[in-house]
């Protein structure tokens, strides 16, 4: 019974853990004004609590904590993706509309004519309350940054120098206390006229005036300095001189990001190029190492041949070692033009070196070759346990019937073989199709398609959706780059489900569960 | 007679051959990376396979000298994976459980979601990741970029999906006469899952953790993205800059570095070869 009761009292400490962090965050997404944080953190509270206590609700205990985490960084990623794509974000395109105003707003500017104020501070101790500030005329200033009147105070100049020595019970502040508090005075936006006083030098406030000014009606951006006007034009404002302003703003597109892939010049060649190396890369890469893997699998089987376990566990070495550390050695090692080993026997006993990464040819040959040596062991262990599965009857009754070695392997043994290894083929083809770390890796990509191109002649879609995103030579694609995502995604499920459909793994699947 | 054994043997030692020709081919790169790591020189263009004057200095320099970022490559990894592998399959085998042993609406979609979403692999979400962390930078700074709490959130959420499927195979293949009797005794749900499932589960909880361990320990996409900074870094993304930059001159450090970011994973590997075989198969050879 006291088990019983200790373990109740951990499941509510435990609790009330999650609750004081869940609701600190829900406090915190409330001061940031963040409505996504806020919804997310109050379902997530109530289910936790509700699996908690809730005796009908035991199955959320299970479920919940795996699900929330599939939700947030797989599902959500996914659903923010498709919505991404069918943005505009990209440089210069990263902050809402409402922002961008705001920001030209914020932007002032200041005319050679503009009035000049030397300022005085009152206040007590060294606490600044209130400013005067004195050109032609004399403003007084709280230290929010709101205009006072004069008739409020009681303004007491006893040397009548025309400073006043006391604003109330405040005393006239030396230079050193107003040194003191400057960071506080350079924050001090003072609306005034058509802009806002503010610190200009550590001596003097001056008049700045707003540059731009917004029409909401007309939705216009007016230039004060000069008086062009600009028009908002595809997310962003332009002038009727095509003059554009930095920076735009994010706005739903539609389809736009698709269409200039699939149409437009600059981005369909590119784009088909890399497709039909993916595809090719993919392809070759599964059936050349599945047809070595095969071949080694066929020879290791044979329980005649000696020291089988060892040649199995030495060929499996590129399969255990972590294969950023090989790729590595591979691109730098063996590859590297100068210095890389295989160049070196090159030169020494033939005189010649091979541009392993640098032309286009050798590259794409080069990154075939790596991953093939990093995948064969896989097809190869799986082979052999596909292999062994096989009844040996089988083939004895064939060999019975006259069949030779070649022909029970043509008739007998491959088309099991598939059979049993389809599901595993569409995956590593599905996963080779997607493998970023190799190429990025080895080659990064390169060489480029052509000069000022981003997509490179070894870059499968995937890492040429990462460099559009993140490595792009003109700013970053964000959305073009999820439009490229949503892309594979379609078709690593068309070729999924292709492929799945002819192989009934699906309806097995479905049928197990 | 004479010709068939004269046949035999010519066909086994071409066997024999074939495989010694793959067996270079596979392990040629590590005996590279291994034999340089013992040169004096750092420099690529000196290095040989069999140093004329094997040295340590190298795992030296990498291990104890004060300038070198290699420890805390390898400590920030071993963190991430194992936080990630030990909550990975927590959260796997309480899913798993549920969806071996209670029947409720919704679970076969369930199941079928969940490997629908599994192929949509993470990375190909690497904007829509980017972009929410940024966005936690702001509101939850504590898993906003360049954290490894914020990594190990993301690998999380990439882990659960296969492993789930995985452990799920395993768990229906568990005997639940056991489970009854306890349920007879009183116990509760949550109590039998502590108390038998998961010791009797022993097996594919100690594969999942390593496979989601080696995986996380290569991962390279995503820690190379959310992370900056030299003291942050994973040994993936820190090992690739730091020879990327001067391979010429820093190839002894770095092989040094290969040998020793290989050992535990191949040691680990080598030792529970067939489970992890098994697991990543995926139960797809049927015996």
């Amino acid at each position: 019974m006291e088990k019983r009761l200790l373990r109740f009292y951990l499941k509510i400490v435990l609790l009330s853990v999650f609750n004081a962090i869940a609701v600190f965050i829900l406090i915190l997404s409330i001061l940031s004004n963040d409505v996504y944080l806020l919804i997310a953190n109050t379902v997530l509270l109530a289910l936790v609590n509700l699996s908690s206590f809730s005796r009908k609700r035991y199955l959320l205990k299970y479920l919940l904590p795996g699900f929330f985490f599939l939700v947030a960084m797989v599902v959500l990623p996914i659903c923010y993706n498709i919505y991404l794509s069918m943005t505009n974000y990209s440089t210069g395109h990263v902050i809402g509309k409402d922002d961008a105003i705001k920001h030209f707003l914020n932007r002032e500017f200041l005319s050679p004519e503009s009035e000049k104020y030397s300022f005085t501070a009152y206040g007590e101790n060294a606490e600044i309350t209130l400013l005067v500030l004195k050109s032609s005329t004399e403003i007084i200033v709280d230290i929010n940054g709101n205009i006072r009147d004069k008739n409020e105070f009681s303004i007491l100049d006893t040397n009548q120098d025309g400073i006043p020595d006391k604003i109330n019970e405040w005393i006239l502040l030396d230079q050193l206390r107003v040194n003191a508090n400057i960071p506080r005075l350079q924050a001090l936006r003072i609306p005034y006229d058509n802009g806002w006083l503010r610190l200009s030098t550590l001596r003097e406030f001056r008049h700045y005036e707003h540059q731009y000014l917004y029409d909401r009606e007309t939705d216009t951006l007016t230039d004060v300095k000069n008086g062009r006007i600009y028009r908002s034009e595809s997310a962003r404002f332009v002038s009727s001189e095509g003059e554009v302003l930095d920076p735009g703003w994010t706005e739903y597109v539609g389809l736009r990001n698709y269409l200039r892939i699939l149409i437009t010049d600059r981005y369909r060649r590119p784009f088909f190029g890399v497709f039909i190396w993916t595809i090719e890369w993919s392809l070759v890469t599964v059936t050349a190492s599945f047809a070595l893997g095969l071949f080694l699998a066929i020879i290791l089987n044979d329980s005649r041949l000696r020291f089988r376990k060892f040649y199995r566990s030495l060929l499996i070495v590129p399969y255990a070692i972590p294969s950023f550390i090989s790729l590595l050695v591979w691109r730098y090692g063996f590859f590297s033009s100068e210095f890389g080993f295989l160049n070196r026997m090159l030169r020494s006993f033939a005189g010649i070196s091979i541009p392993w990464l640098s032309a286009v040819t050798w590259a794409r040959f080069s990154v075939l070759l790596t991953n093939v040596w990093l995948t064969f062991p896989y097809m190869m262990l799986v082979s052999l346990g596909a292999l062994q599965s096989i009844q040996p009857q089988l083939l004895e009754a064939a060999r019975i019937d006259g069949a030779g070695n070649w022909q029970r392997f043509r008739k007998i043994t491959f088309p099991l073989l598939i059979v049993t290894l389809a599901p595993l083929l569409i995956g590593s083809f599905a996963t080779t199709f997607n493998n970023f770390t190799v190429i990025w890796l080895l080659t990064e990509g390169r060489p480029i398609m052509g000069v000022g191109e981003v997509a490179g002649s070894t870059d499968i879609l995937i890492s040429y959706a990462y460099k559009l995103a993140f490595s792009g030579r003109e700013g970053n694609e964000m959305a073009l780059s999820a439009a490229v995502s949503v892309l594979i995604f379609v078709i690593v499920v068309a070729i999924s489900i292709v492929s799945f459909r002819r192989t009934r793994v699906l309806e097995d699947i479905a049928d197990e569960i | 007679m004479r010709y068939n054994s004269f046949r035999y043997i010519i066909g086994r030692t071409a066997r024999h051959a074939f495989v010694w020709i793959a067996i270079l081919f596979a392990i040629f790169p590590a005996l590279f990376v291994i034999g340089t790591s013992f040169n004096p020189a750092n420099s690529i263009s000196t290095t040989s396979i069999f140093p004329a004057s094997p040295t340590l200095a190298n795992y030296i320099n990498l291990l104890f000298s004060t300038n070198s970022s290699f420890p805390v490559w390898i400590w920030n990894t071993l963190k991430i994976c194992l936080i990630t592998s030990s909550i990975s399959v927590f959260l796997c085998a309480l899913g798993a459980y549920a969806f071996s042993r209670f029947s409720f609406r919704g679970r076969r979609i369930g199941l079928l979601t969940i490997l629908l979403v599994q192929m949509f692999p993470q990375t190909l979400g690497m904007t829509a990741i980017f972009l929410i962390m940024t966005w936690f930078n702001k509101t939850l700074p504590l898993l906003g970029l360049n954290t490894h709490a914020g990594l190990i959130f993301v690998y999380l959420g990439g882990a659960i999906g296969f492993n789930t499927w995985l452990m799920k195979g395993y768990f229906d293949t568990i005997p639940r006469s056991l489970e009854e009797a306890a349920f007879v005794d009183g116990a509760t749900h949550f109590r039998t899952f502590l108390s038998i499932v998961l010791p009797l589960a022993r097996p594919i909880l100690a594969v999942i953790f390593i496979i989601q361990f080696i995986a996380t320990y290569s991962e390279y996409m995503i820690a190379s993205t959310l992370l900056k900074g030299d003291n942050m870094y994973t040994l993936a993304v820190g090992l690739k800059l730091f020879v990327g930059q001067h391979y010429d001159d820093r190839w002894g450090p770095f092989a040094a570095a290969g040998v020793i970011g290989s050992l535990l994973i191949v040691a680990v590997f080598y030792s529970l070869q067939n489970l992890i075989v098994s697991g990543l198969t995926g139960g797809a050879v049927k015996e």
